[in-house]
């Protein structure tokens, strides 16, 4: 078993290598890091009156965003060990300090310090109720991201996925890591589909209410609305991450062809005028070029094509089976699942289809990956532990991470990163 | 105006009372024309009475007749809503087995006018979910299509799909698969006017 793992790993490191040699965080499986990520220590914080934590003690928050985040590796320890962290070249560390208010609140400082220099690299103060102390921790964490690596960091972005909840498949949100999950629909039919609007400000989702399959947009906190009533069936929303424009395939009279609409005022156009059925479109991250899978060649693939609708080239040759391709934030690769012998698997590609990776294998099926908004993660559904939940992996691969238990969860979609001030 | 008309009208009205479904609607507007009459005259009373006692009888044998009517109805539905055409894996066209079943439904279709049907396309749980829903919808076109080309009016017949939403028969192996792939006729009366 060992050994086939091990194999395993030498497979992928003699894909990974050509492939990633310019990008700096990849590592593989079973801690064998071939590019490393960055160590950072983790100390628990000092705490001023008993504190029941509703969910888990910041320290622990932060060790779980620094393993997600596909850039560091946490070096957690119970105080500040300079020995251990020099050891295992951990050059900052985080921290604080929590107080218990008598408004029962609770005030967060959080800093992040270099090891050896005990130097302040950056304090936040935040007084929150006992509920948004892991906000707070996120926020404090993606600082930490944005001060090490000048980028932005995921760990305040949601996920949307499909849950189903008393035999209904509902959508939900939740933090990226699983948490903090909120039910976003409620009708008793079939709910599914969900992406993110423009600006995180709600869902565009797929509803059954009326015995077929129907395109609905909800605010959050605000109201839904059916959208594009001029069709009978649409499904496979995509909004333009720099307009909010929507594609969304339309199901007529058997044929299943991607239209272009504006939400706003329901008006909508034909995208593409080819003859195959066509559906997932995906937006590139500058919205100058779509992905989708076309039957066209008598299996679905995916293809390309520009944001006018012409110039269509095909992407993936290998299988028989390739579908919801999407395009990473950082404009470099493709993800997709294919399938082979009814199994479910992920892939990643070149934009010219060449350098194909497999993410995933020997664990069930795999599919509905997600790019996280800095491109350094994927979500993704898998049934590998009995039934479908939700996963996140890094981009190669590696640190497999279940997020989602309980009934089924599937189709996750990441969110655009959350405007905050830095 | 004779009185069989009249007889006949009345049953036809309390008929179509019961059945809750009035499709003929000019055999219904004289109706208002008879109420209006003057009823100056005792005789006329007496006509309207002794009309009214006999359309009681005749109304009871005509809801007899309707429930004897219904059940055959209802017993055809379930027949069609039991009866799912089935397809091959990735596949939309008819097999021949899906023909002669078609045929069938086609024929009591032709007769029962009233019928109204949803074609609902299923897939098996294989592959995304949206891919799945345009092959659903392939799946359900196609049958509805037969069907048409058959003679069944087009405007009773719509054409849905659920992709691999509701599957009939849970499971991962051929067995479920098989069952799943599916076209299913969800029938439902036409009754409004």
């Amino acid at each position: 078993m060992n050994k086939i793992k091990l194999l395993f790993v030498f497979a992928a490191l003699m894909l990974a290598v050509p492939s990633f040699a310019a990008i700096d965080t990849i590592a593989v499986d079973v801690g064998i890091s071939v590019f490393q990520t960055m160590p950072i220590g983790v100390v628990p914080f000092e705490e001023e009156g008993k504190i029941k934590w509703t969910s888990e003690a910041p320290h622990l928050i932060l060790a779980r965003d620094a393993n997600l985040s596909g850039r560091f590796e946490a070096v957690p320890s119970d105080q500040f060990d300079l020995v251990l962290f020099s050891k295992k070249r951990a050059r900052q560390y985080v921290t604080g300090n929590a107080t218990k208010l008598s408004n029962g609140k609770i005030k967060l400082d959080c800093y992040l310090y270099a090891a050896e220099t005990k130097d302040l690299l950056l304090g936040e103060s935040y007084t929150v109720k006992p509920y948004d102390v892991r906000q707070a921790v996120h926020s404090f964490f993606d600082k930490v991201v944005y001060r090490l690596f000048g980028e932005r960091g995921v760990a305040t972005t949601k996920l949307a996925y499909v849950s189903k909840i008393d035999g209904t498949k509902q959508v939900v949100i939740s933090d990226y890591d699983g948490f903090s999950r909120r039910q976003i629909t409620r009708d008793s039919s079939i709910n599914m589909m969900p992406v993110w609007q423009k600006n995180n400000k709600g869902l565009v989702y797929v509803n059954f209410r009326n015995q077929r399959p129907n395109l609905y947009a909800i605010t959050f906190g605000g109201k839904e609305t059916p959208l594009f009533t001029q069709f009978k069936q649409t499904f496979s929303p995509a909004v333009n991450p720099k307009t909010g424009e929507l594609l969304f395939s339309v199901t007529d009279g058997g044929k299943t062809e991607i239209y272009r609409g504006d939400m706003k005022t329901g008006s909508a156009q034909k995208f593409l005028h080819l003859k195959s059925n066509q559906v997932s479109p995906s937006w590139s991250p500058f919205a100058s070029e779509v992905l989708f899978t076309s039957d066209r060649g008598g299996s679905p693939q995916v293809y390309a094509v520009g944001k006018d609708g012409t110039d269509v080239r095909r992407i993936t040759y290998m299988g028989h089976y390739n579908e919801r391709a999407s395009w990473s934030p950082e404009g470099d690769r493709i993800v997709y699942t294919s399938m082979d012998e009814g199994k479910m698997n992920i892939y990643t590609c070149a934009l010219d289809g060449t350098d194909i990776i497999q993410l995933t294998s020997n664990a069930g099926n795999n599919e509905h990956p997600t790019w996280s908004p800095d491109g350094k993660l994927i979500a993704f559904a898998s049934d590998r532990g009995g039934n479908y939940q939700i996963y996140i992996m890094r981009k190669d691969g590696s640190s497999v991470t279940r997020i989602t238990s309980g009934t089924e969860n599937t189709s996750p979609t990441w969110s655009w990163f959350f405007d905050e001030k830095k | 105006m004779s009185k069989i008309i009249k007889f006949a009208m009345m049953g036809f009205a309390l008929a179509f009372f019961a059945w809750g479904c009035s499709k003929e609607k000019p055999e219904t507007d004289p109706n208002p024309k008879t109420a209006e009459a003057p009823a100056d005259s005792l005789l006329n009373l007496d006509a309207l009475i002794a009309d009214t006692l006999s359309a009681d009888s005749l109304a009871r044998l005509e809801a007899e007749r309707l429930e004897a009517e219904r059940a055959r109805l209802e017993e055809m539905i379930n027949r069609l809503m039991t009866e799912d055409v089935y397809f091959d894996y990735d596949r939309s066209d008819l097999t021949e087995n899906a023909k002669r079943l078609l045929a069938q439904v086609a024929e009591i279709l032709v007769n029962e006018t009233r019928f109204i049907v949803t074609v609902e396309g299923h897939t098996d749980a294989r592959g995304t979910e949206d891919y799945n829903i345009s092959l659903g919808a392939r799946r359900s076109t196609v049958v509805r299509d037969f069907l048409v080309a058959y003679g069944v009016d087009a405007g009773r017949l719509m054409a849905v799909s659920y992709g691999k939403e509701r599957p009939k028969v849970q499971g991962s192996d051929e067995a479920a698969y098989s069952k799943n792939r599916r076209a299913h006729f969800r029938v439902s009366i036409a009754n409004n006017e």
